[in-house]
């Protein structure tokens, strides 16, 4: 059982990767919303002090982390999911996918990262932490999305439903987020910082237990 | 039925108990608010609530209070009025710190009033011309209060006379979690066996349970409009409660979106029980995070144990059940709303 859950895992992840190579538009549509909006909201904001950098940025990893994922259940038709379901248990289907989305949003907040960087500078005083934080940052973006367009894909408007359900749900992780980034930029003073990022990890555990118990309810029709 | 009795009863004790029973005697503001070290000053207190001419003035004591060790003891009471006392200091010739000004708390003790405070009332600030005081500040330490037992509620300076919406803005709080914890208990007996009722209990508690978020904030609305200055201050607790409503909104946008009911009763279920899991860091983990104005030390959401004595207690708890015990009834008549509504649907 073991080995099968983790030979199913591997499979999946690695047909995560082959789709995502053979459908090269989708990935090349998602780094250049990455680098068109960048231009955007450098272009927009005529001066960018450390303090707006910090907001735009995480702006621009939210909007590109909701459409990076949202694919990943919306993408995939009804025939091939019937045949998921009668090849793997959900939890393998909802691991991988929240593994490969997490890698995925890892290297979309990097090449962000780089590239709002080369055009609005770069005011990040310990890169260690911020490192860390875009981790923590598509882990949490990775889990609580994936889950959730796992919903928003069986509806006709999965677009706004994707939205309007992620928006309110991600805040808690997102201002944690928001706070740690400050304190990377040396923004703000705050030496209990470990503490955010415990209680990211916290945040992150509730909603993966939630994931894998609710999955199995939602992927059959 | 018994407890839809003792919802209404409850909650017309709440009311009325909330409403007429008065404020304990608190001093308004003292004239004037400083003095210098090494003098000898008058200074009058405004009282509210106050009956100082009840009893014997002679009996009535007062104090300046740096901490727990150093204060200075009012001479010379005399009552004006009711509502005013005027006392006389000997503001010794050093501060108790070592700055340049220390700010003093007023205590007064009053036979029938009982002991009322005021936090920083007077700012003595250092004159070294005068060294020839022989006041001391440990001379004279606060003792013999007098202790009045009664049923009134604290005076609190900032809130005063709202602090009455303790007992209709904080168990809205509670109605609205015991809410969204019944449907997501719903929720997860629907996912376990599918069945409408369940999945139209779920919804119905979910229902009440917004409309006491909305009600919350109104009244939270209210009572920051008087204590707070303005009724939206974009407190931390106030942004993330709008944000939990959203949350909450969401899940009607999500199970309308589907065709089929069935559909939509699960995955509407499925995000229920996900939308209170998100509730939790929303309400009770963000909030420590930012500073706040609600009481509780640094945006702590908990309701300090300090914040309520026990006459408060009596009328509190009650309203909890009551407004507790509403909600349910609310949501039962939704529910009934619901089914006749799909039975006259499957008629048509």
């Amino acid at each position: 059982m073991h080995t099968n859950f983790a030979n199913q895992f591997l499979t999946l992840l690695r047909k995560e990767f082959v789709i995502e190579f053979r459908q090269r538009y989708a990935i090349s549509g998602i780094v250049l919303y990455v680098v068109s909006m960048v231009f955007v909201v450098y272009a927009s904001s005529i001066k960018v002090g450390p303090k707006e950098w910090n907001v735009f940025f995480w702006l621009i990893v939210l909007f590109a982390g909701i459409n990076a994922v949202v694919k990943s259940f919306v993408q995939e038709s009804g025939s091939r999911q019937l045949y998921y379901y009668q090849l793997v248990e959900p939890s393998v289907l909802i691991s991988a996918k929240i593994v490969y989305n997490t890698l995925l949003l890892m290297a979309l907040t990097v090449l962000a990262y780089g590239a709002y960087g080369m055009v609005a500078g770069n005011p990040v005083k310990d890169p260690l932490l911020f490192m860390l934080v875009l981790f923590l940052a598509s882990l949490g973006f990775s889990i609580a999305f994936t889950f959730l367009s796992s919903i928003a894909a069986k509806a006709s408007n999965s677009a706004t439903l994707m939205a309007i359900l992620s928006f309110p749900v991600i805040l808690p992780i997102l201002l944690t987020l928001l706070r740690l980034s400050s304190v990377s930029l040396r923004l703000i003073q705050d030496t209990a910082y470990r503490k955010d990022i415990v209680n990211l990890v916290a945040i992150d555990v509730i909603l993966i237990a939630l994931a894998y118990i609710l999955f199995p309810f939602i992927w059959r029709d | 039925m018994w407890w839809k009795s003792a919802s209404v009863i409850l909650l017309v004790y709440a009311i009325i108990a909330g409403l007429v029973v008065p404020l304990k005697p608190g001093i308004d503001h003292v004239t004037p608010d400083s003095a210098a070290t090494g003098k000898r000053f008058d200074l009058e207190v405004h009282g509210y609530n106050t009956w100082y001419t009840r009893g014997k003035s002679t009996d009535i004591r007062a104090w300046l209070q740096y901490d727990s060790l150093r204060a200075i003891a009012g001479t010379d009471i005399r009552v004006l009025s009711d509502t005013t006392l005027q006392v006389s200091f000997d503001i010794p010739s050093t501060l108790p710190n070592e700055g340049e000004s220390a700010m003093l708390n007023l205590i007064v003790s009053h036979p029938t009033d009982g002991v009322s405070l005021l936090p920083s009332a007077v700012e003595v600030e250092l004159d070294t011309a005068h060294t020839s005081s022989a006041a001391n500040w440990t001379d004279h330490p606060i003792e013999n209060l007098h202790v009045v037992r009664d049923f009134s509620y604290p005076y609190r300076n900032v809130i005063y006379e709202t602090i009455r919406n303790t007992y209709f803005h904080v168990p809205m709080w509670f109605a609205l979690m015991f809410m969204f914890l019944t449907s997501v208990i719903y929720s997860i007996r629907y996912l376990n066996h599918p069945n409408e009722a369940d999945d139209r209990r779920a919804v119905a508690f979910t229902e009440t349970g917004l409309l006491f978020g909305l009600l919350g904030l109104t009244t939270g609305m209210l009572w920051a409009h008087y204590a707070w200055g303005k009724a939206w201050s974009n407190d931390i607790k106030q942004l993330m409660t709008a944000v939990a409503l959203l949350v909450y909104a969401a899940y009607f946008i999500l199970r309308a979106s589907f065709d089929e009911p069935e559909k939509g009763a699960r995955l509407g279920a499925v995000y229920n029980i996900f939308a209170f899991a998100s509730l939790v860091p929303l309400l009770y983990i963000v909030p420590r995070l930012f500073a706040s104005l609600h009481p509780g030390a640094t945006g702590n959401p908990a309701f300090g144990s300090q914040d309520l004595d026990n006459t408060m207690r009596l009328v509190f708890y009650p309203s909890i059940i009551g407004f507790v015990l509403l909600g349910v009834w609310i949501a039962q008549i939704r529910f009934r709303i619901l089914r006749l509504q799909q039975i006259a649907d499957d008629q048509d």
